[in-house]
């Protein structure tokens, strides 16, 4: 609309038919422009030396100059070493030993640290360290950009000296009115830190120090209390175990703190005809049950009775508690157990005292050499009982101040609204924290500390087994050790490292050089037993119930990605597909085929394959939340599965904030609860799941099985078939048959990469070590419901239909006609209630003769004189013909730009977050193709590294991130034209056998046919 | 040839008492005249068409292949398929003008311009797929030999895909100069009509200074009988090449010795629906029932009869060889074809190309234009479906079942796709408007021979 406003530009304008105003109407210009003087003055113009021409040539240059002058080109931020410092050199990767503890995991590794950048995590092989995926993808914790960067009081952000003045002096307050100070930490396992933490009561007075574990293991460390009289505990050393019964113990998971897969693995590889037996019973589908000879199933609370009866027939007394199904099973566990005598060992993951006590009765019965009772572990160390009471303290009001580290209990607590609103009745309240968590803003001080990889520290994982810990980086932030902050608490001018030090120096070192120990991370004494226990294990049985048992139980779990969810944040670790579900981004109630049908409960693939599940809402003792169902074949009927760890909702970006907190209902501390009731709400989830068929098909060929009696007994060409193809009329080995001539292999290196069916447990760890080596970008829920996960390894995981895979292969040939073979596929797309599971990493097999490279038209995937199949990202145009014609389907495609780009707002697009990209692998742009490279940067530096040193390359020096990371020894890589190398014997075993041999591919990854021992008589 | 005696049997193929005048008034008319009313709302659909598929294109290239429906273990679908569909559309102009030119068959007469325009039409949407399906467009000339600095940096001779990039770009320049050599007598008509300067001028640019004399005739003659011969064996060749992408490769569906004389059939017979298609339409609106008659549309009908029948068989060839061969992976992939989660693009491809042409058997049927307007249609996409069954129920359950997914296209396949069509029916529409639709020098040739009029009297005589 116009305006109607009138401005008044002079006096004038007041007076009627004014002259002035009259002119200034009808001219523009008050006065004339004098454009005839100056284009008239033709011979001043003529004069001059700018032409016509000539003055529109500037104007045109100016303009360009100006509008280019306007692009700003990238700026790179790169620093020079004007002076550089001495222990870094450009290029060069240093190594340190330390050790993870973060009161979850506990690991020896070593750490890669480039231009003064950790970029990787690796086990400390030399101090016996093995790491899970977990540990693997801790370094990008450190550059997390949600990290608490600095001091708060009360939410706002403070000096370090103005909250410790003022802590100093509300703790004095807390001090002079007589009230108790608790410390309430993770299981922190550290000698020095509990030193300090005396220190601190010492200067203070009537202080506590509460353990708390998120996932408590309480029972097993009261039952050891209680037999051996020392809170630990008992190590378990399975390579030496014929036979291994687990009742509800997921030993190849995190039970009693995890980390039993490497021993189990070789027992597990079958060396002069043997190999270990293992049976599990179990109601959630598990690692262990996925790799159990024998799996069954069972509700939860029917375990304890299971392992009661085996526990009698073992003793020879009376069985007393009946449990029909299970009888069979028991009798053949109990038999299994008695035929290897001291090589056997039963473990249970019951939360229960009487049930851990009776497990540790057993393996005392079977005089166990597998558990060790003497060296024991310090990875758990949570005690329920000082938790609760702490709880039930602080709400009656006598605490004084609670200072908390390295928890979360605002989170993870069952119960964490009593605990929040006894925060508030305490007069000082302190989290030390690396994360701007739940607790952090539920206390009047956060304090932030720093990332491990950025700190010192002591642990004793197991028993004289010192392991140190020590910074590798400058702390980010500005944050300071809890440790450290204790010492100023207490007066103390010392910092933590002088105070390790000495503290090493006198108590642990013996005289040694400290300087070593730090280089080793590590430092092992001998141990020696304490007093033989004196505990009657045969009254164990005395007092034993039969628990309650529910319609539905439930069975909290942890999930491999996850573990305790404070690395929730971690885009490596949410993109981690489950190795059983194979789902991402997400906890789910796992449920049986049975009940989700009698609820109604679906599971549905929508149009691009993306698999939903409903939604139903779970009540337990009378908390509710509504969650997604997975059918989880292998569930126990009446049984439901839930992973804790998801459900953060404080710390941590949108994208990350996935799941439901299955803690509210871990009451009182029991994985188990019985209270359970399901009711369908309508709606439905969508799940990030990377693997939408979970059968074989009877694809026999594809996961070579056989048993270890026709192992032992038959020829390998029975159980190891080679494929026949028809040549000139004769049946011959598909092998045998070659369409190019080939070329000399013989010389040089020629890589190749042995996976172990038998040996590999599905961990993942070496996902995460190949995502963090070889810098694969996280592509987020959306991304991985459309198929696209980048992931240059996976672990396939397959259901058998029938009750296992052989079964599968018979069905399939039985299928006769059009109509019988239709209706068989159809049928076998469905895995079995009690499927057995198997599991194959893939990755690019770097065929000799690779389909991908013969149809790509710009010739950028071509094949290496080392044998990789290599990828050369600059000369990618992404037709994506190389992956559609690839049989193993491995080659991942870059659909967007993944780096920098804030639809992917996850570590890539912060500079915090690039600071772990490994500077010897390109990030690749939008459009091109990548996949496994058999990481080519790290033989070719072992190869420079001996060149450069005039040695040939050692026996077993070549590795890649897989292989590095594998700490059951099931991925092995190296050079089979190195004879000496383990590799070069493990392609010619009878055991190996290419995946698709029929196609002719001839690839450079070689499988071991999975051996299982399921003879029972 | 133009004085050749024709059976009295054979059915005149211009229609009515016309003279050579009357051709040329007829044929120039489309393009003296205006527009009508039809032709706007049908060029501005087209347009909006295209402009909504240029749209999707530069979304795609601005953001990446990402916006499309594929995944991991899809690779390619609609863009692959709408690649192979408008190659196979394109086969039909070609065909029709040097086979038939070769094997003397006249009726091609009244259709070959319009068929070879639809053919370099469907060609450059064809064309346009290769190109946009690729991550990294703006490297496109990776894919050409050029002579460059980095040694031995070359293309893979191996790859079929590059085989596409020689045989649709030989394609597509054999169909151009083939069209515009016809196109020349008849452009000069055009240009010795025009009464406008402007018109008189692009017109005799492009006759290329047509005279009309006895020597050009003769060069004219000569030329065509060449690029005849040249295109021909094209004919063939383009599909077989189009179908190694696919016949080359280790997926099973896609691994077939079949295939090339089976896409070839199936070009063939899309290529002549999308003619039917096409000239049914024009004929009645640029009122050239004259010369596209009845008989026309019958002689392709047949020829899509056959075809698709040819088709037919490949089908059931490649089933029985499926279950003959033994393997199981073939024999899952064509199981899932026709029973797996994709079975009703397996049923529309069967039904449309299979079934529906077995209609043709009949001579009412084939004679009905309305029919065969439907059959045309029902017919392209058919073909349609056959090429997205090809492509997607073989690579999205190949060998390693936990590879296994599915694909559901986005808003930007199937904007892209509609954006082609738009496209194609924007140059059609604009050179039924501007360009000669008929081969009307050719046409005169055989108005003393096949003309109805003069077939009456010269029957007459014989009388």
């Amino acid at each position: 609309m116009a305006s109607n406003k009138k401005y008044w530009k002079s006096v004038e304008e007041l007076k009627e038919n004014s002259l002035v105003v009259d002119t200034l109407k009808n001219n523009e210009f008050v006065e004339e422009i004098p454009t005839d003087d100056f284009l008239g003055d033709k011979e001043n113009l003529e004069a001059s030396s700018t032409t016509r021409r000539d003055f529109l040539k500037y104007v045109g240059f100016t303009t360009a100059a100006a509008s280019l002058a306007a692009c700003e080109g990238p700026v790179v931020k790169s620093i020079p070493y004007v002076i550089k410092p001495d222990d870094i050199i450009p290029g060069v990767a240093e190594y340190y030993a330390t050790t993870m503890a973060d009161g979850f995991d506990f690991a020896n590794i070593l750490v890669k640290v480039r231009e003064g950048r950790p970029i990787k995590i690796e086990p400390n092989k030399e101090a016996n360290g093995s790491t899970n995926a977990r540990v693997q993808a801790s370094v990008l914790s450190l550059y997390d950009s949600l990290r608490l960067k600095g001091p708060k009081a009360n939410g706002e952000a403070t000096s370090w000296d103005k909250a410790n003045e003022e802590i100093i002096a509300k703790l004095n307050d807390v001090k002079t009115a007589g009230l108790p100070i608790a410390i309430l930490t993770g299981t922190c396992a550290s000698p020095s830190t509990k030193k300090i933490v005396n220190q601190f009561s010492e200067t203070f007075g009537n202080v506590s120090h509460v353990v708390y574990d998120a996932v408590s293991e309480s029972a097993a460390l009261d039952a050891f209390e209680t037999a051996y009289g020392f809170r630990a505990l008992p190590d378990y050393n399975f390579e030496k175990a014929e036979a291994i019964v687990s009742i509800g113990a997921d030993f190849l998971g995190d039970w009693q703190g995890g980390g039993f897969d490497a021993g189990y693995a070789k027992g597990r590889v079958p060396s002069k005809g043997k190999m270990s037996y293992h049976m599990h019973i179990e109601s959630n589908m598990t690692l262990s049950g996925a790799n159990a000879d024998k799996r069954v199933m069972v509700k939860p609370s029917k375990q304890i009775t299971a392992l009661a009866r085996l526990y009698s027939v073992l003793s020879g007394g009376a069985v007393t508690m009946e449990f029909t199904p299970l009888t069979q099973a028991i009798d053949i566990a109990a038999k299994k157990l008695q035929e290897a005598g001291s090589k056997a060992v039963v473990v249970t993951g019951i939360q229960d005292e009487k049930a851990q006590l009776l497990a540790l009765a057993i393996n005392k019965l079977l005089n166990s050499e597998v558990i060790d009772t003497v060296a024991t572990k310090n990875v758990r160390h949570g005690n329920d009982a000082t938790v609760k009471q702490l709880i039930t303290d602080m709400n009656a009001g006598k605490i004084g101040a609670v200072i908390i580290n390295n928890a979360n209990p605002v989170y993870s607590l069952p119960n964490s609204t009593e605990f929040v609103e006894g925060l508030k009745k305490v007069k000082l309240s302190v989290a030390f924290s690396m994360q701007d968590n739940e607790t952090a803003n539920a206390v009047q001080y956060a304090l932030a500390t720093p990332h491990y990889l950025e700190s010192w520290g002591d642990v004793v994982i197991k028993k004289g087994h010192y392991s140190l810990m020590q910074p590798t980086i400058k702390p980010l932030f500005d944050t300071r050790q809890f440790q450290d902050t204790l010492l100023t608490w207490t007066g103390s001018t010392a910092s933590y490292y002088d105070f390790i030090k000495e503290f090493w120096t006198a108590e642990v070192l013996n005289g040694t050089s400290w300087n070593q120990a730090l280089h080793d991370g590590i430092f092992t004494t001998e141990v020696v037993e304490e007093a033989e226990s004196t505990f009657d294990f045969s009254t164990v049985m005395k007092g034993m119930e039969i628990p309650k048992t529910g319609d539905l139980e439930l069975s909290l779990y942890i999930k491999t990605g996850m573990g305790d969810g404070q690395m929730a944040n971690n885009p490596w670790l949410q993109e981690f597909p489950d190795p059983i579900s194979r789902t991402s981004w997400d906890n789910y109630l796992t449920m049986s085929k049975a009940d989700a049908a009698e609820l109604g409960v679906m599971n549905e693939n929508v149009a691009n394959g993306a698999l939903n599940g409903s939604l139903v809402e779970l009540t337990v003792n009378g908390v509710s939340e509504v969650l997604p169902v997975l059918i989880q074949p292998g569930q126990a009927k009446g049984s439901l599965g839930l992973s804790v760890g998801y459900g953060r909702t404080q710390g941590l970006k949108e994208e990350m904030q996935t799941g439901k907190n299955a803690f509210k209902f871990y009451k009182d501390f029991n994985t188990t609860q019985t209270e359970v009731s399901v009711k369908v709400v309508g709606g439905v989830h969508e799940f990030a799941c990377v693997q939408l068929h979970n059968t074989l098909m009877g694809r026999g060929d594809i996961i070579k099985e056989t048993t270890l009696e026709d192992f032992n007994s038959k020829d390998s060409k029975e159980w190891n078939k080679v494929p026949m193809v028809s040549m000139d009329h004769k049946e011959v080995e598909a092998t045998s048959v070659d369409l190019w001539e080939s070329f000399d292999r013989s010389i040089g290196h020629h890589f190749n990469l042995s996976i172990d069916l038998n040996a590999c447990t599905g961990c993942g760890a070496c996902v995460i070590a190949c995502h963090a080596e070889n810098n694969v970008p996280v592509v987020g829920k959306q991304e991985i419901r459309k198929s696209r996960d980048m992931h240059w390894l996976r672990i396939d995981r397959y259901y058998s239909h029938e009750e296992d895979f052989a079964a599968d292969n018979e069905k399939k040939e039985a299928g006769t006609g059009v109509m019988g073979y239709k209706d068989t596929m159809a049928e076998l797309e469905d895995p079995s209630e009690n499927p057995s599971v198997a599991f194959q990493p893939v990755m690019c097999q770097h065929c000799n003769h690779a389909p991908c490279e013969t149809v790509c038209p710009v010739a950028a995937t071509s094949h290496g004189r080392q044998g990789q199949n290599q990828m050369a990202y600059n000369r990618c145009v992404g037709t994506r013909y190389c992956a559609n014609n690839c049989p193993y389907k491995v080659r991942r495609f870059n659909w967007f730009k993944y780096p920098e780009n804030s639809e992917f707002d996850y570590y890539m697009n912060d500079d915090l977050g690039r600071m772990v990209l490994n500077p010897d692998v390109t990030v690749r742009s939008r459009g091109v193709m990548e996949k496994c490279s058999m990481c080519i940067q790290m033989t070719q530096a072992t190869i420079l590294k001996a060149k450069k040193e005039g040695r040939p390359v050692n026996t077993n020096e070549f590795e890649t991130a897989c292989s590095n990371a594998c700490s059951t020894g099931a991925m092995v890589f190296g050079d089979i034209n190195h004879k000496e190398d383990t590799v070069a014997s493990l392609t010619e075993d009878k055991r190996a056998y290419h995946l698709l041999e029929h196609v002719g591919t001839k690839p450079n990854v070689v499988y071991h046919v999975k051996v299982r021992n399921t003879q029972e008589a | 040839m133009s004085s050749h005696y024709e059976a009295p049997i054979r059915r005149p193929l211009i229609v009515g008492d016309k003279s050579y005048h009357d051709i040329t008034v007829e044929v120039a008319a489309p393009v003296e005249g205006k527009a009508n009313k039809l032709w706007w709302t049908a060029f501005t659909i087209a347009l909006v068409a295209f402009l909504w598929g240029l749209g999707s294109i530069i979304y795609t290239i601005g953001t990446g292949i990402g916006v499309w429906g594929l995944n991991k273990t899809v690779g390619w679908a609609w863009d692959i398929t709408n690649f192979v569909w408008w190659v196979g559309i394109g086969h039909a102009g070609t065909l029709i003008s040097a086979v038939l030119l070769l094997f003397r068959q006249k009726w091609r007469m009244g259709i070959n311009r319009s068929a070879e325009a639809m053919t370099i039409f469907s060609v450059v949407q064809a064309g346009l797929f290769p190109v946009i399906h690729m991550g990294r467009v703006w490297d496109a000339h990776f894919v050409l030999p050029i002579p460059n600095q980095f040694g031995s940096l070359w293309t893979n001779f191996n790859s079929p895909l590059l085989w596409d990039v020689f045989a649709i770009s030989t394609y597509l320049s054999v169909s151009l100069v083939f069209w515009w050599t016809g196109l020349l007598p008849d452009f000069a008509m055009l240009r010795d009509r025009a009464v406008k300067p402007f018109q008189k001028k692009i017109y005799s640019l492009l006759s290329f200074g047509w005279t009309g004399r006895a020597k050009d005739w003769q060069r004219f003659e000569e030329v065509s009988l060449v690029l005849a011969g040249l295109a021909t064996p094209l004919v063939l060749s383009v599909h077989t090449i189009v179908s190694f992408d696919f016949a080359t490769s280790v997926i099973p569906g896609w691994h077939t010795t079949i295939f090339p004389p089976y896409f070839v059939a199936g070009a063939v017979f899309s290529g002549f629906a999308m003619v039917n298609t096409l000239l049914i339409i024009m004929r009645k609106v640029s009122n050239l029932e004259a010369y596209i008659t009845k008989q026309h549309i019958e002689l392709m009908n047949i020829v899509i009869m056959i075809t698709g029948s040819i088709v037919g068989c490949a089908y059931i060839t490649e089933l029985f060889i499926a279950w003959y061969s033994g393997v199981e992976y073939e024999q899952y992939a064509f199981l899932n074809r026709a029973t797996g989660p994709y079975w009703w693009a397996y049923l529309l491809m069967m039904s449309c190309n299979v079934f529906s042409p077995q209609f043709m058997w009949s001579k009412k049927l084939r004679q009905s234009i309305t029919f065969s307007f439907i059959i045309s249609i029902v017919v392209n996409i058919g073909m349609w479906f056959e090429r997205f069954v090809i492509i997607v129920t073989s690579l999205h359950r190949d060998y390693l079942p936990s590879s296994w997914t599915m694909f559901s296209p986005t808003f930007v396949d199937i904007g892209i796709y509609v954006g082609t069509i738009g496209f194609f029916f924007v140059l059609f529409l604009l050179y039924a408007r501007t360009f000669p639709v008929i081969a009307q020098a050719e046409v005169k040739s055989i108005l003393k021979s096949s003309g109805e009029n003069f077939k009456k009297l010269r029957d007459g005589n014989h009388e």
